[in-house]
């Protein structure tokens, strides 16, 4: 992609945008998105012109589709999550200790094809997600859903007599243990065929320090260092 | 709506936004109050079913919940973003229930000639006057296949099965027709 001149890349962002392409093409260009900010911005550009296509379709939605959102919300209460990382992030940025960001950052391939890709971590996307300047990703993940194993790639873990301990939360908002990973390099870990079904979309990845005994933990004792969210591309 | 009027709805969505991110639900609440019939307009154009289009629209809500704190004001304006990720979700959910290469029943009259009056009750909103021109200005069958990818969510495969062309032919009409869109729509 990177031998593209500005017309064929702007000419990608405008079929993205426009939804044209089939599933492999569709989803390099969304990984472009995530990796390129200018495509990204000419993806923004195109959605920008084709939206005002969008006035003429408004039409009210059935009276109960609000309360299912609601009990949603509920179900998938993470409001104590994202509280202890704002928490985690406000300390880190105050006493500097810590230059790395948080941000978990998976991959789930769709189901097909079956060759697996490995996706290089999206560092620009974990600060897009954080929106905070400097940052790079802790940790990177990839998900190969057919063999139900997860790679996940320490970037940046601080120095610790404790050991990373990753964790699934699904919709119930209850960490389920995933086993510990290295503190640095790529640690490959199998997923139990139970525990397969909670690593989908939206499900959030975070990683505590823990002692190392008695791993896997039923509860994590501490805020997570790391999370993010399971994004299917 | 003017546009201190538009202005004043996009400082409170963007507002709304941030409430959300911070995981404000009545926040989400009040963004689906302002938003959701548009959203759903949007939905259901792609879906066709009300009750599907519904379904993803739950979905849309709560990625909304996931990413608002991703939204970036300075790179899109709120309405846009929110109808990106309706958009996105809604042609994923027809991607998933039709099967590749399988048309829709109304595969051949999407691609039909767009009568005036498709784009006519769009022209009756002044937003979308301008794109409306543009469109028109189109070749016949460039503005045939943008209408049914934005409308009815085909993919360079589906309309070339649907005008039989092949897909060579059908991506140079189509991207002839977005060089000549922007264009047209960047002239003052």
């Amino acid at each position: 992609m990177t031998d593209a001149t500005p017309e064929e890349l702007d000419a990608l962002a405008a079929e993205l945008a426009l939804g044209l392409l089939d599933d492999e093409d569709r989803a390099s260009a969304m990984r472009l998105c995530l990796s390129d900010r200018s495509f990204a911005a000419a993806v923004d550009a195109w959605r920008a012109r084709l939206a005002p296509l969008h006035a003429a379709f408004e039409e009210a939605p059935a009276p109960d589709v609000w309360p299912a959102i609601e009990r949603r919300l509920i179900a998938f209460d993470d409001t104590r999550l994202r509280r202890a990382l704002a928490r985690w992030r406000m300390g880190a940025i105050a006493s500097g200790a810590l230059a790395a960001s948080l941000a978990a950052f998976v991959v789930l391939r769709p189901p097909s094809p079956p060759a697996v890709r490995i996706v290089p971590a999206p560092e620009q996307a974990a600060i897009a997600q954080l929106g905070s300047d400097g940052a790079a990703a802790l940790l990177a993940a990839n998900y190969d859903p057919a063999g139900g194993v997860l790679r996940i790639r320490a970037v940046r873990m601080p120095a610790s007599a404790l050991a990373p301990e990753l964790w699934v939360i699904p919709e119930d908002g209850v960490p389920r243990s995933l086993g510990l990973v290295a503190a640095d390099g790529v640690s490959k870990v199998g997923i139990a065929p139970q525990t397969r079904a909670l690593l989908r979309d939206g499900a959030t990845l975070a990683v505590t320090l823990e002692p190392r005994d008695g791993a896997p933990h039923r509860a994590p004792s501490s805020a997570p260092i790391a999370a993010g969210k399971i994004s299917t591309i | 709506m003017d546009e201190a009027t538009a202005g004043a709805a996009r400082a409170r969505m963007v507002a709304v936004l941030a409430r959300v991110a911070d995981g404000d639900q009545k926040g989400l609440q009040e963004l689906y109050n302002l938003t959701s019939a548009k959203l759903f307009g949007v939905c259901l154009r792609i879906c066709q079913d009300r009750e599907a289009a519904e379904d993803v629209l739950q979905q849309v809500y709560m990625k909304v919940w996931d990413r608002a704190g991703r939204f970036d004001a300075e790179r899109a304006s709120p309405i846009t973003w929110l109808c990106a990720i309706a958009r996105n979700t809604a042609i994923d959910w027809l991607r998933a229930n039709r099967k590749a290469g399988d048309l829709p029943e109304n595969a051949a009259a999407a691609v039909a000639d767009t009568s005036p009056l498709a784009w006519e009750s769009i022209a009756a909103r002044q937003e979308s006057a301008r794109i409306t021109a543009c469109l028109e200005a189109l070749d016949e069958r460039p503005r045939r296949a943008i209408h049914a990818a934005f409308y009815d969510g085909f993919t360079y495969l589906q309309l070339a099965q649907s005008m039989a062309v092949p897909l060579g032919t059908l991506k140079s009409w189509v991207r002839r027709g977005l060089l000549q869109l922007k264009a047209c729509l960047s002239h003052d």
